[in-house]
């Protein structure tokens, strides 16, 4: 792949592009347009593996035939006697009909974040992870992340019995060594250093004031390496305390952001929000507006309506300037507030474009507390200061401030790692931490814990901070275990959906068992522990067995929220003056799949691409465009980033709409432990900072070319659908105005008979304008349909299976684009071209308008996928689920048929799921409500962007949105009459050519 | 001898046998029922249809009670059976090896005799809850002491009764045709 960056841009270009390649034309581009699969795709032209090109009948393909043909012969002629066994349950459970799934409430913890989800089990595995909709927050949605987490309760790699200097042993050897360790520890008074991850668990956070209470020399840290250090350092100098900040975005008409990736698919109630915004059923509704200064591209600046490249370093500078010109307009500052240092009027990084400053201005002031302005976690501390300011100076309704338990920052680490090098704790406590990897200098850390006597691990899968232990203790998946949480606006319950698969306890367990041999007094297990503490503080009314039903408790807060220190601003605004951009300048973010790296053993998160970039499998450097330019840069030529002496060799990509002088790099990757984790990127960790207010921006960062070049896993140029008119991006006067411009195109001739529906006629909306981009519905579709992982070599060649992708188009200049996201699946046209060349009539078209696919009559042609206009069939090129054995098939749901090779396959629209609906309507003798039948992606798409239902019932919500005048279909002058409709995305920019909020 | 008389007497008849014998062979091996009709595998229990269905005349969703509410008619528990035979013939060795599993919790791996193949996704409860008898497809099961596979259950005996279900459905009932397109079974 070669993309050399033009010197000049080109004069014309398409509309909208989804590679640069293609922005720029290269004959690569065009070449690959014209065929269905990758060069190297298909064996039989393989120019890969440097076979020379063959025609007519090869050797190969010979003895390939006869080895069928004999297979065939034995397959046929084989005895099909012997069927196999039935074991029923010997002492059925009550609740358990096999072949009926049922749910379990329960929550997942990621940081300080806490998901509240409904699992879904069959005979009592869990197979797929849904929100709760009992929850007044995520109102049954969650986050990518969370939904593939139940994959990792299957991790083949799981430690599955205690460990001891590589030696397995029983839990009551296990346990008699940490109790001497303990009671050692304890009895010479030396201190014994627990690490854990944050504290969002109320009766988790009682446990450990048992401990501390029976071991009195026990010192905490709680570490979360990926929630920014510098979140922590402005809570404190804003309010006094740690906090979290939660959108409330339902009450907001203008959003800015300040490097905020608030829509990344993290924050499931941001997202909701978010989507009913941006909904629009008609014109004369109001849109919200996006504000967008960042400097890498995020997912949340790709759905900006004004988006203004900033580096990080400067988004301070700005951020105050607006503040001063808030004040100076009228906008109150609260006490104490000096603003002195900062200078007036439109900042440097503005100045070519001080009437978007003006229209910002205004925007803000108009909002008011209608306004709110998020700031990034990982942004340096004096941004997050300014937005807190300026949340206060606008007395924004839409953020709610919460306190929260502090966490432990790099600094305390670093203390800490003095601390053990000095041989000051007789023992160290790692739960479910991994610092050997992400404190930035991990071998100085390795050193100290090396000199600490005795460590012990508990946790999952053995990793790098595991290496170094001498007890390991296998933990349970938090699907096995029990627990609770704080969350805004409900108390949540984490319950076992499933016993032990191993011989594993969970952390709690472990400390409750120190408890006791410490001399404290303490329940018989963590769940009778948590039990007591519910039923002491639940309501008369309530049970702690509806509570659990539920998973939720709602609560009404009623602690004071903390009041924004003024005081703190001046030396805040003087450093932000004072940051400067010098050099190139780094940002390193959570990985979208792998978060601080606990995910990377996740094969399902590795495979879906970054909603930005389209990488899997790897976490390349994000140069900008003009960087690319200036340093001679090309897409994938491998690249060496050099910051304080550490240097990572990675490969580049170019991002169109990084800020100049931009570098972005995604954390988690790297890692030297885990079966799938292992190998798979660069480690970034060690190019975070130790000073906790901007730990994750650095400055001064060396980039050079190595010359060599890394093949990119990438799916953007998979699948392209040429220069057609496949995305349209509307700004509401272009809706108001031109009703009949995005409408439907009359339809063409067909020489086929026209298709009836009697009965159901199943279609689907999908609307652009809350479509975030953030791939919910493509773990979800994975997860519900045993959607096979080929792994970075074969997503490579274009051959990955996803049945429902994220195409990511830009439109407009490479230096900022505009974004829009179209999600695109199998239409299940009314005149499929790809039934029509099937020569075995595997794919056609059922009486309720699906494109049906029988993989049994499947002889793979894949006819189907060269004539399906969009690009949405997956051919198995090779055998890549039906060799795996358990633990990692029992993650499969047993209602949908695990595809082998040489086998197309694309979305059914669930139809299990309408045949499920469907026959138990039938049974009750009822008619199928509308919204009863859900599609995995719709149930798990946060934003409420894709409804199902019935096109022929009037009052179903999909006929009514096809009604709406921002309606198109995708191709529809091909004729193939897809059952899917596209809304037009809305884009609601402040300047000429937009709207203006009404 | 004429040149081609060797092949006219010889190989030419050889010939013909042998693709006649082939034909034959394979069709026999090929034919959809010759395996499983009549299909009847020894039991790790003796259990006998014929005494609980047909003696007892006990119901069959008594035992197979997932037949209306899950895809999968199911086979009874072992707990299941002890809820008579706690008391019921304790003094019979099957009863006694019944008995002991239910003790211990083992798992007591029946021999399947109805099967399909995985990517079939049969349903049993449109089919129960239409009126159509177990027997339909299982055979008169009441009568058998071992249980004996009397259908094919191929696609063709699935389309069958599916484009004509007369038969099998309960006289005045409504339905006139089953589902014939792909999804309806195969996903």
């Amino acid at each position: 792949m070669k993309t050399q960056l033009p010197e000049q841009g080109p004069l014309e270009i398409p509309r909208f592009w989804r590679t640069l390649e293609e922005r720029i034309e290269t004959p690569e581009a065009q070449r690959a347009a014209q065929d269905e699969f990758l060069p190297g795709a298909v064996p039989a032209y393989d120019d890969v593996h440097g076979l020379p090109p063959q025609d007519g009948f090869s050797r190969r393909d010979f003895f390939g035939l006869v080895g069928a043909a004999a297979a065939l012969a034995a397959t046929v002629a084989c005895d099909r006697k012997g069927q196999g066994t039935i074991v029923p349950y010997t002492k059925r459970p009550v609740e358990v009909v096999p072949g009926v799934a049922n749910f379990y409430a329960s929550s997942y913890q990621e940081g300080r974040r806490v998901y509240p989800v409904l699992v879904k089990t069959r005979e009592g595995r869990p197979i797929h992870i849904m929100g709760n909709d009992e929850h007044p927050g995520v109102k049954g949605k969650t986050s990518p992340r969370a939904m593939a987490d139940v994959l990792r309760l299957y991790d083949p790699d799981r430690l599955r019995a205690p460990l001891s200097e590589g030696r397995t042993l029983g839990w009551t050897e296990a346990e008699s060594q940490l109790r001497s360790a303990l009671v050692n520890a304890k009895g010479a008074g030396r201190p014994v250093l627990l690490l854990s991850g944050a504290l969002v668990s109320p009766t988790r956070k009682a446990l450990l004031a048992d401990l501390k209470k029976a071991l009195p020399t026990l010192e905490h840290l709680a570490i979360e390496p990926a929630s920014g250090d510098a979140a922590e350092v402005a809570a404190q100098a804003s309010y006094g305390q740690a906090v979290t900040l939660q959108p409330r975005l339902a009450k907001a008409d203008l959003i800015l952001s300040l490097g905020a990736d608030f829509l990344n698919g993290e924050d499931p109630e941001a997202l909701a929000a978010w989507g009913a915004k941006r909904r629009l059923k008609s014109a004369q509704e109001s849109l919200n507006r996006l504000w967008v200064f960042e400097g890498p591209m995020t997912l949340t600046g790709t759905n900006a309506d004004v988006r203004v490249p900033v580096a990080p370093s400067r988004l301070g500078a700005v951020a105050f300037a607006l503040a001063k010109d808030l004040a100076s307009k009228g906008l109150g500052l609260p006490a104490n507030v000096d603003l002195s240092s900062v200078s007036a009027g439109v900042p440097a990084e503005l100045k070519d474009s001080a009437k978007l400053w003006s229209n910002l201005v205004q925007d803000l002031r108009r909002a008011g507390r209608k306004a709110v302005v998020l700031c990034g976690t990982q942004m340096p501390a004096e941004v997050q200061q300014a937005a807190h300011l300026l949340n206060a100076m606008l007395g924004s309704e839409a953020v709610t401030i919460q306190a929260a338990e502090p966490l432990a920052s790099v600094k305390d680490l670093e203390a800490a790692s003095k601390a053990m090098a000095e041989g000051r704790y007789a023992t160290v406590i790692f739960w479910d931490v991994n610092p050997a990897y992400t404190y930035p200098k991990a071998a100085a850390w390795k050193a100290a814990v090396a000199k600490v006597p005795f460590r012990v691990w508990i946790g999952q899968v053995p990793d790098e901070t595991g290496a170094q232990c001498q007890l390991l203790l296998p933990e349970n998946h938090w699907l096995e275990s029990w627990g609770d949480f704080t969350t805004p606006g409900a108390d949540v319950l984490q319950q076992p959906t499933i016993g032990t698969l191993y011989d594993t306890r969970q952390g709690e367990d472990v400390l409750l068992e120190a408890v006791k041999v410490l001399g404290g007094q303490a329940a018989t297990s963590y769940h009778a522990y948590l039990q007591e503490r519910w039923q002491r503080s639940l309501p008369a009314a309530n049970s702690f067995e509806q509570a659990l039903h539920d998973g939720v408790v709602k609560t009404v807060s009623k602690e004071v929220l903390p009041a924004f220190k003024g005081a703190s601003v001046a030396a805040a605004a003087k450093r932000a003056a004072a940051s400067k951009a010098e050099g190139l300048e780094l940002v390193l973010f959570p990985g979208f799949a792998t978060f601080d790296g606990r995910h990377a053993n996740n094969s399902w998160l590795q495979e879906t691409p970054d909603p930005i970039t389209k990488m899997t499998w790897d976490n390349p450097v994000s140069v900008s465009v003009q960087d690319a330019q200036a340093l001679g840069i090309q897409e994938g030529d491998l690249v060496q980033v050099s910051l304080d002496g550490t240097t990572l060799t990675l490969p580049a990509v170019i991002q169109p709409g990084q800020a100049k002088g931009v570098l972005a790099l995604a954390l988690g990757y790297g890692r030297t432990t885990g079966g799938v984790a292992k190998g798979i990127g660069a480690n970034a960790f060690p190019l975070t900072g130790l000073d906790p207010a901007s730990a994750n921006v650095r400055q001064g960062v060396r980039l050079a070319k190595t010359g060599g070049k890394k093949e990119l896993s990438r799916t953007q140029s998979h699948h392209r659908m040429e220069g057609r008119d496949i995305v349209r991006s509307l700004t509401p006067s272009e809706y108001a105005e031109h009703p009949q411009g995005h409408h439907h195109a009359p339809e063409p001739a067909s020489l086929y008979d026209e298709q009836l529906f009697p009965g159901h006629k199943w279609g689907m909306v999908i609307d652009l304008a809350a479509c975030t981009g953030c791939s919910a519905c493509v773990v979800a579709c994975q997860s519900e349909n045993n959607v096979a992982v080929v792994g970075p070599e074969q997503v490579a060649r274009g051959r990955e299976m996803h049945w429902i992708r994220i195409d990511r188009y830009y439109e407009g200049e490479l230096e900022n684009p505009k974004v829009v996201h179209q999600p695109m699946l199998c239409q299940h046209c009314d005149s499929a071209p790809c039934e029509n060349v099937c020569p075995v009539n595997a794919t056609n078209h059922s009486p309720d308008g699906l494109n049906q696919m029988a993989y049994n009559r499947c002889v793979g042609t894949r006819y189907c996928a060269n004539n399906c206009p969009y690009k949405v069939r997956r051919f198995n090129f090779l055998e890549y689920t039906a060799y795996k054995t358990e633990p990692g098939i029992l993650v499969n749901n047993p209602e949908v048929t695990v595809r082998p090779r040489g086998v197309m396959e694309k979305c059914s629209f669930c139809v299990q799921r309408i045949n499920d609906v469907k026959i138990r309507a039938k049974g009750e003798g009822r008619a199928i409500l509308d919204g009863e039948i859900t599609t995995a992606c719709m149930a798990g798409c946060p934003a409420d962007a894709i409804v199902f239902g019935d096109l022929n019932n009037p009052k179903s919500k999909v006929f009514q949105q096809v009604a709406n005048r921002r309606a198109y279909r995708v191709l529809e002058e091909l004729g193939v009459k897809p059952a899917i409709t596209y809304l037009a995305d809305l884009k609601n920019p402040a300047i000429e050519g937009g709207h203006h909020a009404s | 001898m004429h040149r081609f008389d060797r092949a006219f007497r010889f190989v030419l008849p050889v010939a013909a046998v042998a693709v006649l014998a082939t034909i034959l062979t394979v069709g026999w091996f090929t034919q959809p029922d010759r395996f499983a009709k009549g299909y009847a595998p020894e039991q790790p229990i003796p259990f006998s249809h014929e005494l609980h269905a047909g003696t007892l005349r006990m119901q069959c969703q008594y035992c197979h009670s997932g037949v209306d509410r899950s895809r999968h008619a199911g086979i009874p528990s072992v707990d299941l059976c002890m809820g008579c035979h706690k008391v019921t013939r304790t003094d019979r060795p099957a009863i006694q090896k019944l008995t002991q599993v239910a003790n211990s919790g083992e798992p007591l791996p029946w021999q399947r005799v109805h099967t399909l193949p995985d990517h079939v996704f049969f349903d049993h409860r449109p089919h129960v809850n239409a009126g159509i008898a177990c027997q339909s497809c299982h055979g008169e099961v009441q009568t058998m002491k071992v249980l004996t596979r009397e259908m094919g259950l191929r696609m063709g005996s699935c389309l069958g009764c599916h484009r004509d279900p007369h038969a099998a459905l309960p006289p005045g009932s409504k339905i006139t045709k089953g589902a014939e397109h792909c999804a309806a079974c195969h996903r």
